[in-house]
């Protein structure tokens, strides 16, 4: 019985899709969220106006425009691009845009926006003082940053960043609209072809909370990690 | 100045897309997305309500299953639930002739049961967290004063939960109405739709998405204003002089 | 003299949290127009002898009369608790509390917190309500914040604002925990002032306090607690003059 119509085993691959996809797209908004959040806090009103722009926009917009916009115009983008080259180098050449690539990126550009905001708000819970011990004791900035700054702001940064990472988990369904074959994705097109639509969607759903059922358990063991020293009786 | 018009120029003299005909396409995306939002959004708060007291009640007959519901609502994508109240029913036998049949044939119907359902769950953690946060001493005092439990749910708590949710509940009216792009996926011709369309009619993805990201970020920024100014309004008691 | 006449009699109360035994066997009778304060050092149980008389915690034994009617109670899986919650709720309305934190209704205004419980709970017309409302601000001097909210006033505003709404439903007897104890020391005096010109009027309080000066001056009855015992009680002038206990005599030992 759970050989889903012979739709078994590309769920499976569909699953394992969408867990890849979750889990890099996490990383590159990490990045980028880290990225932004330190233009945010720095000196430079160009930078800092650029990042303000830059989240101001993309929480003004659905994650699924901007998917449509960065996957469906990245193509065109990328052909102009290479079109102009082209021109210019008198050569040949063409890139394809990568679907999951793409998908990666335009998350990745979507949950990094977010990212920045948990960061920044973590950033200035930090106690300045912990940061000029760090220094006075002949720290590097990038030692202090790695030793001091980062694991005290984690403390602070954890629950939105596992709040974001919710968000983002359930925004990877979003692809199977642009047509990458994420495990909506091969439920809709099983749906469609068998009419059962139960059979592919409960499990599919089911998949999304056991997913998040392991990450809370990475996130609770994460949080005891950057607790120690604070932990009380609470 | 001259060389950057020219760049610029394919973009701006591209009326071919931006005619009256696509226009009146984008008009009728956005009468779509506003009615769809606007009516999950009310229905979901009635929903809330009630769903946030039984909540935040100690009876677990009533706490256990609508923690699941919010559980489920709040842990899956809305796509997914989407698609089951969009095939879930259409594929019943005999539904084509049943007084149910409205349903299945215009998407819109299961596209609001969806977003209905899935607001009301996201509102009612919200509510129950302003519940629970209560200020332990107003609630005492409402007792203390010989309020019944429900008079003083009626009189003290949710008046005061209700102004405290006011945030959350603003975020959570914008993540709807961005999360209400997806019902293009279901062939209702929303915003997206029809930059969707316009998009695939002319194969040009820049001018037709940021038309439309245009167009929600003003609804967004609309609503968060509208949010602001009710804040500060209901809000007002919090401050002091 | 019949219970029937005595706004609130206390007869032998017990209470413990879980097996921490707070109240032991207290009592007391507050008749018309007496001030009868509570003193006694920190955690002896003042606060929940005094939240034991309005059922805000429910005792597990004792009795607690109300002008002759006494508060029933049940057995329920091991734990007592009131037989009929209507019964508390009447009893409550007709005992008003003035907290230590004030308490008053964050999102009502002043006025608003005033007529709150005579509205709704004791179903008075809301002009009339109003009415007498205003009057009680005036009286406790903020008629002019009337229509402030409780964040935008002082504590000693807030506090004298909720003595307003504690007088607003008539009450037979008046409770204060510790109304002086969160107000910076130059908010006191007002907030004693009016709560010395309620006792001149011949209202019935029990107050929990740390001022010996209003205790001695004010009060018909002192009563010190240890231990959630009565360790001694009677008229000011003898408990606070010449006390007995030589646990008393050293919490009124003058603190350097
Ligand atoms: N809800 C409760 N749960 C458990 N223990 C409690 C509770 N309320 C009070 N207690 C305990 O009962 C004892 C008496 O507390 P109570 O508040 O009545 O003291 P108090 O005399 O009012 O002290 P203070 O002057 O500090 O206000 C304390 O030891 C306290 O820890
Ligand atoms: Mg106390």
């Amino acid at each position: 019985m759970f050989d889903f119509q012979g739709y078994g085993p590309r769920l499976l691959e569909g699953a394992w899709l969408t867990a890849e996809l979750a889990v890099l797209s996490l990383i590159a908004a990490l990045v980028i969220g880290l990225m932004v959040a330190s233009a945010k806090s720095s000196r430079s009103m160009t930078l800092k106006s650029v990042a303000t722009v830059y989240t101001t926009l993309i929480r003004g917009v659905p994650d699924l425009v901007m998917m449509m916009l960065l996957f469906y115009g990245g193509q065109i983008g990328m052909n102009m691009a290479t079109d102009g080259l082209n021109a210019w180098l008198g050569t040949d050449m063409f890139i394809n845009v990568n679907a999951f690539a793409a998908g990666v990126v335009t998350l990745g550009v979507i949950y990094g926006a977010y990212m920045s905001e948990t960061f920044r708000g973590a950033f200035l819970a930090v106690d300045a003082g912990q940061m000029e011990a760090a220094r006075a004791y002949g720290m590097s900035p990038w030692l202090a940053f790695r030793r001091v700054r980062f694991p005290l702001m984690m403390r602070h940064a954890l629950p939105g960043i596992n709040n974001n990472w919710l968000v983002l988990l359930k925004s990877t369904a979003l692809v199977s609209i642009i047509g990458l074959s994420d495990m909506v994705y091969v439920a809709d097109q099983a749906t469609k072809a068998t009419h059962q639509p139960f059979l592919f969607m409960l499990p599919v759903g089911l998949g999304y909370l056991a997913i998040t059922a392991v990450s809370e358990l990475v996130v609770t063991g994460l949080k005891r990690r950057f607790d120690v020293g604070f932990s009380q009786a609470t | 100045m001259e060389q950057w018009l020219t760049q610029v120029a394919p973009f701006l003299s591209d009326n071919l897309i931006f005619t009256p005909n696509t226009l009146a396409q984008y008009w009728d995306g956005l009468v779509n997305t506003v009615q769809l939002v606007f009516i999950s959004l009310v229905v979901g708060l009635f929903l809330a309500v009630p769903l946030a007291v039984g909540r935040a009640s100690r009876r677990v007959w009533l706490n256990v299953p609508i923690w699941l519901f919010n559980y489920v609502f709040r842990g899956t994508p809305l796509l997914i639930q989407l698609y089951i109240a969009y095939y879930g029913f259409a594929f019943i036998d005999g539904v084509q002739d049943s007084a149910f049949a409205f349903f299945i044939n215009d998407p819109v119907y299961p596209a609001l049961l969806a977003f209905t359902l899935n607001t009301a769950a996201y509102t009612t953690e919200i509510f129950v967290g302003a519940i629970r946060a209560t200020p332990q001493g107003e609630l005492e005092a409402a007792r203390a004063y010989g309020m019944s439990a429900a008079t003083a749910y009626r009189r003290v708590v949710l008046p005061s939960a209700f102004r405290r949710a006011l945030p959350a509940y603003g975020n959570e009216v914008i993540f709807m109405l961005h999360a209400s792009a997806i019902a293009s996926a279901v062939t209702i011709t929303d915003l997206t739709g029809a930059a969707y369309y316009v998009y695939a009619r002319f194969y040009s993805p820049f001018p037709a998405f940021i038309f439309v990201a245009l167009v929600y970020m003003l609804l967004s920024f609309v609503l968060q204003g509208g949010f602001k100014v009710l804040e500060t309004r209901m809000l007002r008691h919090l401050k002091p002089a | 003299m019949a219970d029937s006449e005595i706004p609130l009699v206390v007869r032998d109360l017990h209470k413990s949290f879980k097996d921490v035994s707070v109240l032991n066997g207290l009592s007391l009778e507050a008749h018309e127009g007496d001030v009868i304060t509570l003193i006694g050092a920190s955690g002896s149980g003042k606060s929940t002898f005094l939240r034991c008389m309005n059922l805000l915690e429910v005792p597990d034994a004792g009795d607690i009369i109300v002008h002759g009617e006494p508060v029933a109670f049940k057995q329920h899986n091991k734990t007592r608790e009131p037989a009929s919650w209507k019964q508390v709720e009447r009893i409550r309305s007709r005992l008003a509390m003035v907290f230590q934190g004030f308490n008053l209704w964050a999102h009502m205004s002043l006025i608003g917190n005033v007529i709150e419980a005579p509205i709704h709970v004791l179903g008075v017309p809301r002009r009339q309500a109003r009415e007498r409302g205003m009057a009680l601000l005036e009286r406790v001097g903020l008629a002019d914040r009337a229509d402030y909210f409780p964040a935008q006033l002082s504590g000693g505003q807030q506090q004298r604002g909720a003595i307003a709404r504690a007088l607003a439903v008539d009450p037979e007897v008046l409770l204060f925990d510790e109304p002086t104890s969160a107000l910076d020391p130059e908010l006191v005096g007002d907030v004693l002032a009016v709560m010395r010109e309620l006792a001149d009027e011949g209202r019935t309080m029990v107050v929990v306090t740390h001022e010996m000066d209003f205790a001695r001056d004010v009060s018909s009855q002192v009563i010190y607690l240890h231990e959630g015992r009565i360790e001694e009680a009677g008229a000011p002038a003898d408990v606070l003059k010449k006390p007995n206990s030589p646990r008393l005599q050293q919490f009124l030992a003058p603190r350097f």
